[in-house]
């Protein structure tokens, strides 16, 4: 489940082009930054298990 | 007592025997704004005609003897991110400042309007409702009346800072993930943030359109319950609205904690805190007969959730503008929707569903509890400039983890009010009253026992 870093930055550059989106190194490392961090909080969740039947949430009813 | 001290009930007093004229009124605080305002950075716009002239309005109606709507001649301001007619929205974003300028009132406006309120102009905020801080490259930053070299919180950093001013009587916000509770922390005033889908969005600027509330600021409880019940109404053009009627919880304040049952809510919430949280969430425990301490085993998990909900739909959201204008957008937050952007669907409906099992599992504590207490941030405001803060004896990103205690709640989009009480230094520290979706009214009548105890302080800075 866990990814290497050299793992996330070839799907970042893949994002970056899927997306049209042009970066320059500066950029590209601050995107890792917060992508890694956003990957961290991943982990744990995508583990977690939800009943299959389980919809996604919507707002209460009265 | 000065007119900015004065509850709303005291002005309706004065309106109605003629001791004040909502023109006075207006004028005092458009003074108070021009010489205060330099010095906090909360106005981004103030809308000195329309104030005044819908002080006249309020004052034709007196002169008629006419009966006075609820907010009859009291001073607000809204963050800007809601449309105002003829201002153009600006969301705290430079991206947004070339906008064609909004056709209409928001809903939101459009009720104070109705109910008599007097609209002195939009504040500052994060860019995009991005941040917990109000330190914005392009509008400056706000800052915390209570010690101006301190951040105000945000993102709703401008509405917290005009209201713990004095410069208005209240205030209008957004919580996406704390937005309302953590700058009313720092600043020492009340918040609400009400059920998720109770008070209508339309004609606010989306963040994350799955967990975007709006909701009021104030210094009095019986104020923030007047606000609140003003700005519900059906509104058939917000599709997250809940149908759910109006359920005015005002008359209902001094019912004090008849038949409320309270808990601390620990685990989670009191470990990533400090002492001077720990200490105010204790009193508060004492006041309210919170004997019981209740625990909700996925706080962190519905953090992360709610972190990449979060990411994904605003990075969504300004994909095209990242794009093709990426040196317009704020640095503080531009390759966080980037990344956000870039977040596997994966990811992000795994966060959906696990929302729901979080509802779930939370519902089951208010089997044993009314209302819920907690604290509202790990800790009292920062300087203006700090990265990191030390909570729980590790190191933590300021700028993302001041909103660590709120963000699991508004992503469960239960009604909470952040109540404001004092550390020994003497800067506000904020707790957060929750309650079961649509009981609001539990949130409001507990905060009221506390502030009739006076163990909260929402006392306007000195000016």
């Amino acid at each position: 489940m866990s990814n290497t870093q050299s793992e996330w930055s070839a799907y970042l550059a893949q994002m970056e082009q899927l997306l049209a989106l042009e970066l320059d190194e500066e950029r590209r490392a601050e995107l890792q930054l917060q992508f890694s961090r956003i990957a961290m909080m991943a982990e744990p969740l995508m583990r977690f298990p939800l009943d299959p039947r389980l919809e996604i949430a919507g707002v209460y009813k009265a | 007592m000065k007119i900015n001290e004065m509850p709303i009930r005291d002005i309706q007093q004065a309106l109605r025997s003629g001791q004040l004229s909502a023109r006075e009124i207006a004028l005092n605080a458009l003074n108070a704004i021009e010489r205060i305002n330099p010095q906090i950075n909360a106005w981004t716009t103030v809308t000195r005609q329309r104030m005044l002239a819908e002080a006249d309005k309020i004052d034709s109606l007196r002169a008629l003897n006419q009966p006075l709507p609820p907010l009859a001649g009291i001073p607000y301001a809204v963050k800007n991110l809601f449309d105002v007619a003829s201002y153009t929205t600006l969301a705290g974003a430079d991206l947004l400042s070339t906008n064609p300028p909004a056709q209409r009132d928001c809903f939101a406006v459009e009720q104070l309007q109705h109910a008599g309120g007097l609209l002195s102009g939009m504040l500052n905020m994060d860019a995009y409702a991005y941040g917990f801080t109000t330190e914005n490259s392009h509008y400056g930053t706000t800052r915390n009346p209570h010690d101006v070299q301190r951040i105000a919180g945000g993102s709703s950093g401008g509405s917290a800072a005009a209201v713990a001013a004095g410069l208005v009587h209240f205030s209008l916000g957004t919580d996406t993930n704390g937005s309302i509770r953590v700058p009313a922390s720092l600043c020492g005033i009340f918040g609400l943030k009400p059920t998720f889908g109770r008070l209508s969005r339309s004609g606010s600027h989306p963040f994350v359109p799955s967990l975007d509330h709006i909701g009021p600021f104030a210094r009095y409880v019986d104020d923030l319950a007047q606000v609140y019940d003003a700005l519900q109404g059906r509104d058939l053009h917000d599709g997250f609205q809940a149908e759910k009627g109006n359920e005015p919880a005002s008359p209902l304040l001094e019912k004090g904690l008849d038949g409320l049952r309270c808990a601390v809510l620990g685990g989670y919430f009191t470990t990533w805190c400090d002492n001077d949280a720990r200490q105010a969430l204790a009193t508060a425990a004492r006041a309210l007969d919170a004997k019981d301490e209740l625990l909700f085993p996925h706080a962190e998990l519905s953090r992360s959730a709610a972190f990449i909900i979060s990411a994904s739909e605003g990075g969504n959201h300004y994909l095209a503008a990242l794009r093709d204008e990426p040196h317009r957008f704020e640095p503080h937050s531009r390759e966080r929707l980037v990344a956000g952007a870039m977040i596997p669907a994966a990811w992000y409906v795994q966060a959906q569903r696990f929302r729901r099992h979080a509802q779930q599992t939370f519902s089951h504590l208010f089997t044993q509890a009314d209302v819920l207490i907690a604290p509202a941030t790990p800790r009292s405001a920062t300087l203006i400039g700090d990265q990191t803060m030390e909570i729980n004896g590790q190191p933590l990103p300021i700028r993302a983890s001041m909103g660590m205690l709120t963000q699991p709640i508004s992503f469960l989009g239960l009604p909470v009010v952040s109540v404001p009480l004092r550390t020994a230094s003497g800067l506000p520290i904020g707790l957060q009253l929750i309650a079961a979706p649509f009981n609001e009214q539990a949130c409001l009548r507990a905060a009221r026992v506390l502030e009739a105890q006076g163990i909260t302080d929402a006392r306007p800075v000195e000016n």
